[in-house]
């Protein structure tokens, strides 16, 4: 018995470290490839490079515009303007609509909630012709405003499905009470629901983030100045259609983008959990 | 007077006045963004198109004679219309000059453009534009003087080469069009005192007044818009028969004879009939009982709801309308239902072709089943495995696992790019060293396919891990004790205990991680890029590649979104169904 459930034990390690191993894999490649010479992508698996350097990475960062700007700056302070607005502007959008869908009864609800979830389904990408019109009418094109406006529309659907999820898991009773004592709703809601909701709030914020710092086809679209441009763009530079790619920078790139990401994703995953599965299974 | 009453003959007008601009903006539009705006606009521009039409029909040049004649004729209404001729030679500078072939102002034909002149440096650039072009432009603005906008220039072929150009600048005031705000204006407050005066006195009577009110306003938009069509055909018949007189040919010009007048008819007149009935069946009373009920809820979701309309909606609509129009060399016509047609006949194409609506629906249909199939079963098993209590270092295992939900997909996407190439290719090297021959991933259907199926589960499974996860921690133990003394075989477990536990988690996850992967259009357009041959496409990267990729096909473009909202939109709902059902069973 004490030697089969020591076995068990041994295999499922195995089996978890080869997994796992192979999902680090393009990931540590990309490493690799950030830190060693040369341009293309090198014929290995090995994810030791042979010879370390730091080109790549000063080739990215110091990047300049062709009347000697830095571009790599500026292109950074686009991605955290927009995504921070996006984050401030989507959490703030989510929350009120939220919690209006969760505790409160009123005709258009149901409706409401089903053309949130709807707008899910219609193809993101073509509504970019409409919206193209929309942002140049609105005078936003190449603007840091705009796209946050865009941003945070895609992403407050998700947003809102698992916040009303979240909201509907913390009792009523709090604010009843609450509410004989005299406070009103609005000062509920910012004392004690949201406090409350920390973890879901967290998560929306990440996703509102995540969907901001990591979109390409929009930026591309709305974006034709280079000292305006997002990271994604930059990157895609790297290695777009047109002429020979440049994958040490892409590598090099890819890194640099993906670290605050990656930092952000960790600092609040131990939300995720909570977070998403109150949402998944009441909503 | 009852408030109640009041607030909701109020209300009941605002839905009647929003009808009334709602069908008002989609007339105006349809002057505006037809792309007949010119040719409602002003004669000038008709002209000048039309006669490098006429012209590239018959491939016979103008000569001086009828190019001048044509000019005169026109010239009391337009100011400066000229026929610029192209250089002669490109060998020997004296003769690389343009001249006048034909002008209003009779001196200047047979001269060479003077580039001193502010009015010929204009007619030189609008002849160097369409020469690039290669097609007819409209309104070409001067940054420095806006009296001298060229309002259209178009190429003149002969012998399938650049000739000429007919260019017009800067034409008299456009005729009288009706104007699209007071008539309507007036027709909305007309609605407006009817609904308010029925709500205050006589409120069975309500009803009655207000589709009065709404037959009585589609009726004018009717009507409008058939005016608007009247003067737009009367506006081109004048052109036109100027043209005939001038170049002594007879004949329809296709390309100018698309009426504008089908958005109104589109957008306009239901959407205003919808909302009118809405209005009609006290929508309007009801939502201000329940508006003052619930006026704090309401507040909440104004802001977002804002949003969404500006940014989802709005689009949205306008897409809708665009599936009904043909889109291409910038012009949009209006066609009905034959994108749709196209799409759904798989446009003459064999169903093998992947250009097919029908083969490109499967490989989606194939795309969703597969990730989604993988993306749980692996989530699920490991989330199996982690679940365990007493396995040592579990939350590092779950940390690493989760990065690749982490990274931006459209990184994970070009990383797997790289990795899938044939030469330097990390997955080819694998398949090296264990002894097999190397890929061409992207030369066949099936390899390619797998291609983007391996990039999308690494990139998928870790949501479903956390998710399952999740579930998993909220069965209660003992639950599983109980089977344990029952001594329940661990697959009976999983079967009749685990699964039917986690579904209600699994589901909504599940619906949406389909809806993610049918729309899922990074990975495609990057990874495989369609290749061979757009084979490995799915629907929406197809869509994009009509809109972007093979001659701006907007309105297609715009045909295939709509279909694939309504595939999803019956996908969720059945699955939302069986939810249910199976819930309740």
């Amino acid at each position: 018995m004490q030697q089969s459930t020591k076995m068990n034990r041994a295999i499922t390690h195995l089996f978890l470290i080869i997994f796992t191993g192979m999902t680090l894999l393009p990931v540590a490649l990309v490493l690799r490839k950030a830190v060693s010479p040369g341009k293309a992508f090198e014929l290995t698996i090995n994810p030791i490079p042979s010879k370390v350097t730091s080109e790549h990475f000063r080739e990215v960062i110091g990047k300049t515009s062709s009347d000697g700007k830095w571009l790599f700056g500026r292109q950074l302070l686009n991605s955290t303007l927009i995504a921070l607005g996006t984050t401030l502007l989507g959490v703030f959008l989510a929350a009120t609509a939220a919690y209006a869908f969760s505790r409160f009864r009123f005709p258009g609800r149901n409706g409401g909630m089903m053309a949130f979830l709807v707008v899910q389904m219609f193809p993101a990408t073509l509504l970019m012709i409409p919206m193209y019109v929309i942002l140049s009418k609105l005078g936003l094109l190449n603007s840091i405003l705009g796209l946050i406006f865009v941003y945070s529309t895609t992403a407050i659907p998700f947003c809102v499905w698992m916040l009303k999820g979240y909201f509907d898991t913390i009792p009523k009773e709090l604010e009843e009470a609450a509410l004989i004592d005299g406070a009103s709703r609005i000062r509920i809601f910012y004392t004690i629901v949201l406090p409350l909701a920390r973890p879901a709030l967290a998560v929306t914020a990440l996703f509102s983030f995540m969907t901001a710092w990591n979109e390409y086809i929009l930026a591309a679209t709305f974006l034709n100045r280079e000292e305006s441009y997002t990271l994604p763009v930059l990157l895609n530079s790297y290695v777009g259609e047109h002429g020979s790619a440049n994958w040490g920078a892409f590598a090099a790139g890819a890194v640099l983008v993906s670290i605050p990401i990656v930092a952000l994703f960790y600092a609040l995953q131990k939300h995720l959990v909570s977070g998403l599965t109150a949402g998944g299974v009441k909503g | 007077m009852k408030r109640k009453h009041i607030t909701g003959a109020l209300l009941t007008a605002l839905f009647a006045g929003s009808a009334v601009a709602i069908s008002a903006a989609a007339v105006y539009l349809s002057a505006l963004n037809s792309g007949e705006k010119a040719i409602i606009e002003s004669p000038a521009r008709a002209y000048a198109a039309a006669l490098a039409l006429r012209v590239a029909k018959d491939a016979s040049p103008p000569t001086a004679q009828t190019a001048l004649a044509a000019v005169t004729q026109n010239a009391k209404a337009l100011e400066h219309i000229s026929v610029v001729v192209e250089p002669r030679s490109t060998k020997y500078r004296f003769l690389r000059k343009r001249r006048f072939l034909a002008a209003n102002d009779a001196k200047r034909v047979g001269a060479v453009l003077n580039k001193q002149s502010p009015l010929d440096k204009r007619l030189y650039d609008a002849a160097s534009s369409v020469r690039s072009a290669g097609k007819p432009l409209l309104e070409l603005r001067s940054p420095q003087d806006s009296n001298l906008t060229v309002l259209a220039a178009a190429p003149v072929m002969r012998e399938g080469k650049h000739y000429a150009t007919a260019i017009v600048i800067t034409a008299p005031k456009a005729p009288p069009v009706p104007a699209p705000a007071w008539p309507l204006f007036a027709c909305g407050l007309a609605l407006f005192a009817f609904a308010l005066l029925a709500a205050l006195f006589a409120p069975r009577l309500r009803h009655v007044l207000v589709l009065l009110g709404v037959i009585g306003m589609s009726g004018f938009s009717w009507w409008w818009t058939s005016g608007v069509s009247a003067a737009y055909t009367a506006n081109l018949t004048h052109t036109l028969a100027g043209l005939q007189r001038t170049l002594g040919t007879s004949g329809s010009l296709d390309a100018l004879s698309a009426s504008p007048s089908p958005w109104a008819l589109i957008i306009g007149i239901p959407l205003a009939l919808v909302i009118s009935l809405l209005a009609l069946f006290g929508v309007g009373r009801r939502m201000a009982a329940s508006m003052a009920e619930h006026r704090l809820a309401y507040t909440l979701l104004i802001p977002a709801g804002l949003g969404m309309a500006l940014l989802v909606l709005l689009p949205f609509v306008y897409g809708l309308a665009l599936g009904f129009f043909n889109h291409q060399h910038g012009e949009y016509n209006f066609v009905g239902l034959k994108n749709f047609v196209e799409i759904l006949s798989g446009g003459d194409r064999p169903l093998s072709h992947p250009l097919n609506f029908y083969f490109t629906l499967g490989v989606t249909v194939l795309w969703t089943a597969v990730n989604v199939f993988l993306h749980v079963t692996i989530g699920l098993a490991l989330a199996l495995v982690l679940k365990d209590p007493l396995l040592r270092f579990k939350g590092i295992y779950r940390a690493l696992l989760i990065l690749p939900w982490a990274m931006p997909n459209y990184i994970t996407a070009l990383i797997w790019k790289g990795m899938f190439h044939y030469q330097y290719g990390a997955v080819n090297h694998v398949l090296e060293i264990v002894g097999l021959e190397k890929v061409s991933w992207f030369s066949s259907f099936s390899t390619a396919f797998i291609a983007n199926v391996t990039t999308n589960t690494w990139l998928g499974f870790p949501f479903m891990m956390v998710v399952a996860l999740g579930a998993l921690q909220s069965i209660p133990g003992d639950v599983y004790e109980a089977a344990a003394v029952d001594g329940a075989p661990r697959h009976k477990v999983f079967f009749h205990i685990t699964l039917p536990l986690l579904r209600p988690a699994l589901y909504p996850a599940i619906v949406l991680g389909s809806i993610w992967t049918f729309n899922m259009f990074n990975i495609i357009y990057l990874v495989s890029a369609g290749a061979p041959n757009g084979s490995s496409d799915i629907l929406i990267t197809e869509a994009y590649r009509w809109a972007f990729q093979r001659g701006d096909r907007y309105g297609l473009a715009a045909a295939y979104a709509l279909i694939i909202f309504v595939v999803l939109f019956f996908y969720s709902k059945i699955a939302n169904r069986l939810s249910r059902v199976s819930e309740d069973g």
